[in-house]
């Protein structure tokens, strides 16, 4: 099946009262399930569970030259509390359920994307917002490789070609773009 | 009995009320799009439009604002779901400081 590429509808769009559908290109699909897989395999590994990162790995960074995978981690699972002894005790109760519930969402992504071999994704608001939520996270955790905290935009902007952060940061940007066209169609609705 | 104005009779409760002295708050962070921001304190809250944004704005501008107030459990909750959607956001008492 070929597609023209000025047919191409790009982005999340309203379809009707309680639908929004986007039309990915294979290579978009595919990039979208493979980031969405590490999310579920990130949230699934046990703390003491000392495996490699795979997001690092996905990136291409080595593992001593990363920082400890908990910094992902910990970005996806935040402490509730300042006082770390209430966050300790927090994170003990609500952990397995916030993990859970990423995994959830990301679950739903992905299988939104398997469920569409042609590309073209359909999901209601609450599959939306499972959406949102799913790709959130994996900003978040690309966030934390790119060091999204101390460089800025323009710093980001400039990695050099052969730099592996380039190609992350182009992903990172249009997920972010991405996420945008898929609020407005909900916004859209809201009102 | 003297009829108290809805405003004062309000202030008076909120004083009495022992069950409201915690807070959540979310606060700013580097990846998370204004309008995502926006958007899930309009999911989770019920806030309007307005309200979600002019929140968010304070978030982005001052790096935190209070998002909603009640009791221990109650802000417990409201963590958990905005940490759900990637929003940092962490749970204190009200007269600690910030």
């Amino acid at each position: 099946m070929s597609q023209e590429p000025e047919e191409r509808q790009t982005g999340f769009r309203r379809h009707g009262d309680n639908a929004f559908v986007a039309d990915f290109l294979a290579a978009e699909s595919e990039v979208l399930v493979n980031l969405v897989e590490q999310i579920i395999e990130l949230l699934g590994e046990r703390k003491d569970h000392h495996s490699t990162d795979p997001l690092a790995a996905m990136v291409g960074i080595t593992s001593h030259d990363s920082p400890p995978e908990d910094e992902v981690l910990l970005r996806l699972l935040p402490n509730a509390y300042a006082d770390q002894v209430d966050a300790s005790e927090f994170r003990r109760y609500t952990e397995a359920t916030l993990r859970a519930k990423k995994t959830a969402h990301a679950m739903s992504m992905r299988i939104d994307l398997k469920s569409s071999p042609d590309g073209s994704v359909e999901v209601d608001h609450e599959g939306a917002n499972a959406w949102l939520g799913a790709i959130n996270d994996i900003r978040l955790a690309l966030g934390v490789r790119l060091r999204v905290e101390e460089k800025s935009h323009e710093e980001l902007e400039i990695l050099a070609p052969d730099d592996p952060l380039r190609g992350v940061y182009a992903v990172y940007s249009w997920l972010g773009w991405l996420q945008e066209s898929l609020i407005l169609a909900l916004m859209d609705q809201a009102l | 009995m003297v009829k108290l104005d809805d405003k004062i009779d309000e202030a008076i409760q909120e004083i009495f009320r022992s069950d409201r002295p915690w807070i959540t708050i979310v606060w700013d962070d580097p990846v998370n799009l204004m309008s995502y921001v926006t958007y899930v304190l309009m999911e989770l809250f019920g806030f309007t439009k307005e309200k979600a944004h002019e929140l968010m704005m304070k978030v982005h501008t001052e790096g935190k604002a209070v998002v909603s107030s009640g009791s221990r459990e109650e802000m417990e909750h409201d963590v958990a779901r905005l940490h759900e959607y990637g929003l940092w956001a962490t749970l204190q008492r009200e007269d600690q400081n910030i």
